[in-house]
């Protein structure tokens, strides 16, 4: 943080507008969310009357009360976090030792895979999803949280990522030295290139788990509404209270809790995440 | 990067790892399921409004090995969209899942998909031709009627007081006279006392009233399509655009701001079939000046009404059916009634003081019960739904919200629909 | 003696066997390692969408099944669909609402973090915090707010005079609104991008720029801009893909998630849901999601071509300038 020898050329201390005008972005990303609690805390009544009444009212925990009991809320919490957990799991994994065979492994046909590892990267896989939905069907999966994790367990961006930031961070010698010490490729893998890997690791799973956690398309059309995840949960919670955006809204605040939390712990590490993946990409 | 605090991501990923691990493994099936003790968790698919939630408890109570999950869609096309997709998938449905009678006949070709539910208990139960449409070719019945939606139309008499027309619901019904013209003519005059209300809610709720007292209005008995032929069907279509230019709220059903609408005054009158009452309380919560009268524009006229399927699906088929039979006897539907106003389909209800008797302190303590028995007898059409109904009738919908939206002339919107129709193939 | 030669000929054997299958080791592990992904991208990325194809010149119905091989039939009806016209200009259409003013908004706001500011990282924090909202979460807030008639946004412009306008019905408003959303969701995270790239300009730049007299704005317009030209181009091409398929954002705008009924805000993802989920056309669903891929296909190709080009004369300019 100390090298400032590069910062746009605006080293000193900025006057007061700047602020004012960061303090207005800020409220324009927080005000969204501040507005689902505002309506998520009233009842159906206060806030079909016209006129918007700024102060939150009392019926939040009784709207959450709500929301729990109509929707699988506890389910659809447990699941998001399986899922999530699963997907990021399977996807470091698989990343990590693609990305270590692409980056410092020499082999026939590397640079071919890799450009085809990157060329993948632009095909939407999403569009499969009649294909997915009947081999699904056909496996009797469809409904078990495997139909959502299975299709998700790699992607082309990990292995792409992996690959990038093990180039940089291994140095070869390390990998040599271990060999002739007598290691195995997989125990080089083990006791070099893995401890390496944890830093780009950690992001990629910290990326991919709030990307799974906040995905729609699939787990909706291949979830049973009495066992969904997150979003999911939600979209029934605006199919069965069509009445009511108070508790529409208060299941809203309800499900952004997670994710905030993991914000308010993680936030620095995804600011930093992104600004590294930005230089080298 | 190099100063990322590994322990606490390592910590984070382990134990979301470790979760995955211990976790996936009992949840991978889903757990609808029964253990040792002869307990059954039941699940029951509705939509709208079935009144069934206190009757859920009761039968909890009554049946102490047995818990009910109740999964409420808000509209029926989301619940047939759901239904559809899990029929295909294999798995997925609820125990008991209720089907409406407009998209009933299209799921009668997989009617093997459902259990027959047909027995000596239930025999004669129901009215006959709510029994009858429920039945496949091979005489197997695959729904428990739950209720028919005779219909009356719901008004504010707070609003035709200060447009100063008659409040009484006798006096009202008088007003509206029985036909679709006095019904307008009614509203031209509310209009012009000025009051700025809109006279109903939507063109596309006003059309559910007309086309379900057409007998084939799009398709022909063998299921030939001919709702883009049938001068009827132009002709009503026409009637009810002219009307709405100038009597409509333009507020399509379902949507949020017609759910907004009910707290702002937003509309004078509605059609309402019996199911429509409880929706009508519940968004109207704390307006008062809702009536209902006894009367119907062109006659009587039925919308909706429902049926409880067991799928084969389910793992617990017995119970389910059990439940299905329970829920939809007599009693039950009276009490069902009595809290939502979905009038019933047994012969042994439509009799009963209970139901004659009934009153609903929301619509100003109107004899319910009464008027919606009187709007059932007034029902002499029974329309032909077949297996297309349910998609062409949605395309119709579009086509009269996009003339009221204003995107499109009714002779624009009629060719888009001509293409839809053709689209469904 | 003859246990002594035995004993040498065995780790003879061992060494040679050692060795043998450390070049296996060596020459088959590497493909071992990668394997897994391209298995598994092979059964649930390609094989898919190969299985769409297939899926796409068949009658299938999504309860029936297969049906008859109907060769390109479906094709045929789908691009004489007037929904799949317009579902295509609502997916472009709503793209570029949600693209352009992403990026110009998220330059400015980068170009106000990259000042030398007290608590930098809780700045940056919070223009990232709409990120971890899931997209469903966001459509059913900015739902409520562009509410028709009772909603925030109305009510607000009523007050300063403005009529109501009419999101939930009319073209343009139904992919402003819904491109509000995307934007909310990831003009934060593109501004944190276009802030990494802003501080890795070097310095000097500046400092010949401001010798020569320009101000802050010039110096804005005339350097920073034209060196993050990668990057809006990398932005821009990360967001097509995803950009193209959007699905929550209209599915959630209203509660029949057909995307109005005239399809004013209906996007080719949603199309594909509606063929293949609503009218159960399982077929005419595969036909679209084909002609989607290779829309998709066609613009990447595009960003590439165009890519290399611009990446290569930026690069030329400022080798250029470095000079100077």
């Amino acid at each position: 943080m100390k090298k400032k020898q590069q910062g746009g050329g605006h080293d000193r201390r900025p006057g007061f507008w700047v602020y004012g005008i960061l303090i207005a972005v800020l409220f324009g990303s927080a005000f969204p969310i501040w507005w689902s609690f505002l309506i998520g805390s009233q009842d159906a009544a206060a806030i079909n009357k016209s006129g918007i009444n700024w102060i939150p009212g009392g019926n939040f925990l009784a709207n959450a009360a709500t929301v729990i009991d109509t929707v699988p809320f506890w389910t659809a919490l447990m699941n998001s976090i399986i899922v999530s957990s699963s997907v990021a799991l399977s996807v470091v994994v698989f990343s990590t030792l693609a990305g270590y065979a692409f980056a410092k492994l020499k082999f026939r046909g590397r640079e071919g895979l890799l450009i085809f590892v990157i060329a993948t990267m632009a095909v939407p896989t999403q569009l499969g999803i009649v294909p997915l939905f009947i081999v699904m069907s056909r496996l009797g999966w469809t409904g078990s949280l495997w139909a959502v994790i299975a299709p998700a367990m790699v992607t082309a961006f990990g292995v792409f990522w992996m690959t990038q930031y093990l180039r940089d961070a291994l140095p070869d010698e390390l990998i040599e030295a271990v060999r002739m010490d007598g290691a195995s490729m997989i125990g080089s893998f083990w006791h070099v290139g893995l401890p390496a890997a944890r830093p780009a690791a950690a992001m990629l799973a910290l990326f991919t788990f709030i990307a799974t956690w906040t995905n729609f398309f699939w787990p909706f059309i291949v979830l049973d509404p009495g066992n969904p995840t997150l979003p999911v949960a939600l979209q029934q919670l605006q199919a069965a209270h069509y009445v009511d955006y108070s508790l529409v809204l208060s299941g809203v605040v309800l499900s952004i809790i997670p994710l905030v939390l993991v914000f308010i712990f993680l936030g620095k590490q995804l600011v930093a995440g992104i600004m590294q993946g930005a230089v080298k990409g | 990067m190099k100063r990322f605090p590994r322990t606490k991501m390592a910590a984070v990923v382990a134990g979301a790892a470790s979760i995955a691990l211990i976790t996936t493994g009992c949840s991978a099936g889903t757990d609808s399921g029964s253990s040792a003790g002869g307990d059954v968790t039941l699940t029951v698919a509705t939509f709208n409004e079935f009144g069934y939630d206190d009757l859920f408890a009761k039968y909890e109570e009554a049946n102490p090995n047995v818990t009910i999950k109740h999964k409420k869609a808000a509209t029926s096309n989301e619940a047939r969209d759901n239904l559809t997709t899990r029929l295909a998938a294999g798995s997925g449905l609820s125990d008991v899942e209720a089907i409406e009678v407009d998209w009933l006949p299209e799921l009668l070709q997989y009617s093997n998909q459902f259990i027959d539910l047909a027995s000596a208990d239930v025999d004669g139960r129901w009215l006959d031709w709510k029994e009858k449409a429920a039945t496949d070719a091979d005489g197997r019945l695959i729904g428990y009627g739950t209720d028919i939606g005779p219909e009356a139309v719901c008004y504010r008499s707070d609003l035709f007081e200060a447009a100063g027309l008659p409040t009484d619901r006798a006096e009202v019904a008088d007003m509206l006279g029985t036909s679709w013209d006095s019904y307008y003519a009614a509203g031209e005059k509310f209009a012009s006392a000025g009051t700025n209300v809109p006279w109903f809610d939507s063109a596309g709720a006003t059309w559910q009233g007309v086309v379900n007292q057409l007998e084939n209005a799009y398709e022909e008995n063998d299921g030939t399509v001919i709702a883009t032929e049938n001068p009827e069907v132009r002709e009503a279509y026409d009637d009810v655009l002219d009307a709405s230019s100038t009597l409509s709220a333009h507020l399509s059903q379902w949507s949020d701001d017609w759910t907004a609408s009910f707290q702002n005054d937003g509309f004078a009158t509605m059609l309402c079939p019996g199911w429509m009452l409880g929706v009508i309380s519940g968004n109207a919560d704390g307006v008062a000046g809702w009536d209902i009268a006894d009367t119907f524009p062109g006659g009587g006229g039925n919308w909706g009404g429902s049926y409880l399927t067991v799928p084969t699906q389910s793992k617990h088929q017995e119970e389910a059916q059990k439940l299905a039979a329970w829920l939809t006897a007599p009693e039950q539907q009276l009490s069902a009634f009595a809290s939502k106003g979905t009038f019933p389909s047994q012969i042994d209800a439509l009799a009963s003081d209970e139901l004659l008797g009934a009153t609903n302190e929301f619509f100003n303590n109107a004899p319910t019960g009464e008027i919606l028995a009187n709007r059932a007898a007034a029902v002499s059409v029974t329309p032909f739904k077949g297996a297309k109904y349910f998609a062409i009738n949605d395309a119709m919908q579009q086509a009269i919200t996009r003339v009221e939206d204003g995107l499109m002339s009714a002779d624009e919107s009629w060719a888009q629909f001509e293409t839809d129709v053709k689209s469904l193939g | 003696m003859t246990a002594a030669i035995d004993v040498d000929a065995r780790s003879l054997r061992r060494i040679a066997r050692n060795h043998r299958l450390n070049r296996w080791d060596v020459r088959f592990s590497p493909y071992l390692y990668i394997s897994p992904f391209f298995i598994l991208f092979a059964l649930v990325g390609l094989f898919p969408l190969l299985y769409t194809a297939w899926v796409s010149v068949h009658d299938w119905n999504l309860i029936g099944g297969q049906g008859d091989f109907v060769g390109i039939d479906n094709y045929v009806t789908v691009l004489s669909q007037p929904y799949f016209w317009t579902s295509l200009r609502n997916t472009f259409s709503i793209f570029l609402f949600s693209s352009v003013p992403q990026v110009l908004l998220a330059m400015g706001i980068a170009a106000f973090l990259d000042y030398n500011l007290r608590a930098k990282t809780l700045w940056r924090m919070g223009v990232l915090l709409p990120y971890v909202v899931a997209p469903v979460a966001v459509a059913l807030i900015f739902s409520n707010l562009f509410g028709d008639r009772f909603g925030l946004i109305n009510e607000l412009l009523g007050g300063i005079g403005i009529d109501a306008i009419r999101w939930h019905v009319d073209v343009i408003p139904s992919h402003l609104a819904i491109a509000t959303m995307v934007n909310f969701r990831w003009t934060g995270y593109t501004t944190l991008i276009f802030l990494a790239a802003m501080q890795a300009i070097p310095r000097d730049y500046y400092e010949a720029a401001i010798i020569d007299g320009a101000n802050r704005l010039r110096t804005f317009w005339s350097i920073t801009v034209p060196l993050l030209r990668p990057v809006i181009i990398f932005v821009i091409i990360t967001s097509t893909i995803g950009g193209l398929q959007i699905f929550d954002e209209p599915r959630m705008f209203d509660q029949a998630g057909q995307g109005g009924a005239n399809r004013q805000w209906q996007t080719l993802t949603l199309y594909i849901y509606e063929l293949g989920w609503g009218q159960r056309n399982f077929g005419r669903a595969s036909a679209v999601a084909w002609l989607l891929f290779l829309v998709i296909i066609v613009i990447a190709i595009l960003n590439f071509v165009i890519t290399r080009r611009i990446a290569g004369s930026t690069e030329r300019r400022i080798r250029t300038k470095g000079k100077r």
